[in-house]
């Protein structure tokens, strides 16, 4: 006598060779098994056709909306990469010069549809027209306009940071009063002006800079529609 | 507009199979939405944790059961259990063959099994996984995945069975 455990698993195609053929023989001669074999195959069809109409049926766009998904980076790696240029020696004074080297370019790179994208007071560099607006509003989950939102996070001060990518460039600004302070900003590789990064990946420079100044994970998007709806406290 | 890489493109082509998978293990087809958005968003996530070469359908999956057995222990036992066969006699008065009370009838049949029966159904006879591939899905010896999926049908057919 078979047992439910080896029957089915006939049933299902699991077992080969010998032990296929003497379920299959047993299946043959017993009119009760065999008629339970078809019982479950025919309810196997039946869940198998009624889940399928889901599958068959266009994706609601709010999942569709997904794609072209926001940037994903990987941190560890990141932070490695981080440790590694470090400890090749480079000042840590020549990336931010670099930064603020772009920052300036910045002002003609993007369109200057909502105005300039920086203003500078007291020595640092805030987002401004329609780069705070995006830092300001959207969500990465429902990316629209010219500024995609990537991750949403708290550093280590616990201040809200948000990275962000805009037509030739990406960067990170983080809360600093009712402003995003822009702690860096990175041109987008040369052939890529234009066009949101997003497929491509985050910016090594900035992923980098995420990974140092991340405390914990970054929000989901519950978190991120909740730190907006409190003004990004 | 850049090209999206192969993961996202993936993981998109891959998503009306996470609806299905969704709809198998949720209470609701509102439910199964939400599941299958959280996961795709985790899955995008942790992509770095994808290893290229690797099944990314039974990866997925793996996310959405995990993130499905989180939500599951985190509800009241009453509402899981008793809601939906309350939901399964009002849609069995409608002899309709309408596709989508089918799909309602079936998702209450399933939410009426145990949640270790529910996933093994869910993985072997709707998606179509392996028992060893659910076993390791799953991380339970392939013995047990036998023994749950024979109580898991059994009880499914006896429910839907005409």
């Amino acid at each position: 006598m078979v047992t439910d455990e080896t029957f089915f698993a006939w049933l299902d195609g699991e077992l080969h060779g010998d032990e296929a053929t003497k379920v299959s023989a047993e299946v043959a001669a017993d009119p009760a098994l065999a008629a339970k074999a078809e019982q479950h195959r025919a309810m196997q069809q039946r869940l198998k056709s009624v889940f399928d109409t889901v599958s068959n049926a266009p994706v609601p766009e709010r999942l569709s909306a997904l794609r072209p998904e926001p940037e994903v980076i990987d941190l560890a790696q990141a932070r490695g990469a981080r440790s590694r240029r470090w400890s090749r020696g480079f000042p840590q004074w020549t990336a931010i010069a670099a930064t603020l080297a772009v920052g300036i370019l910045v002002g003609t790179m993007v369109p200057h549809r909502g105005g300039a994208p920086v203003t500078v007071a007291g020595g640092k560099v805030y987002a401004a027209g329609a780069l705070d607006r995006g830092l300001t509003t959207q969500l990465a989950s429902a990316p629209s306009g010219h500024v995609r939102i990537g991750l949403t996070f708290r550093d280590q001060a616990g201040e809200i940071c948000r990275t962000f990518t805009a037509p030739a460039m990406s960067g990170l600004g983080c809360r600093d009063g009712d402003r995003w302070q822009l702690r860096g900003m990175f041109a987008a590789p040369e052939g890529q002006a234009g066009s949101y990064r997003m497929a491509a990946g985050m910016d090594p420079n900035l992923a980098a800079m995420v990974g140092s100044e991340m405390a914990g994970e970054p929000l989901d998007a519950a978190g991120e529609k909740a730190a907006r709806d409190k003004g990004w406290r | 507009m850049t090209v999206p890489s192969s993961f996202d493109k993936d993981l998109a082509a891959l998503l009306p199979r996470l609806r299905r998978f969704a709809h198998a293990l949720s209470h609701s087809p509102a439910d199964a939405d939400d599941l299958t958005q959280a996961t795709a968003e985790r899955a995008l996530r942790s992509k770095a944790q994808w290893q290229p070469g690797t099944s990314l359908d039974s990866w997925a999956c793996r996310i959405m059961r995990n993130l499905w057995i989180d939500t599951v222990r985190s509800r009241s036992r009453r509402e899981r259990v008793e809601a939906p066969a309350e939901e399964a006699e009002r849609i069995g008065e409608d002899s309709a063959m309408d596709a989508k009370l089918e799909l309602a009838r079936m998702m209450a049949a399933m939410s009426r099994l145990p949640d270790e029966q529910r996933e093994v159904v869910a993985l072997i006879l709707v998606e179509g996984f392996g028992y060893r591939e659910t076993a390791e899905m799953l991380g339970v010896p392939i013995g047990t995945v036998s023994s749950r999926l024979v109580r898991g049908r059994v009880a499914l057919l006896q429910m839907v069975g005409e």
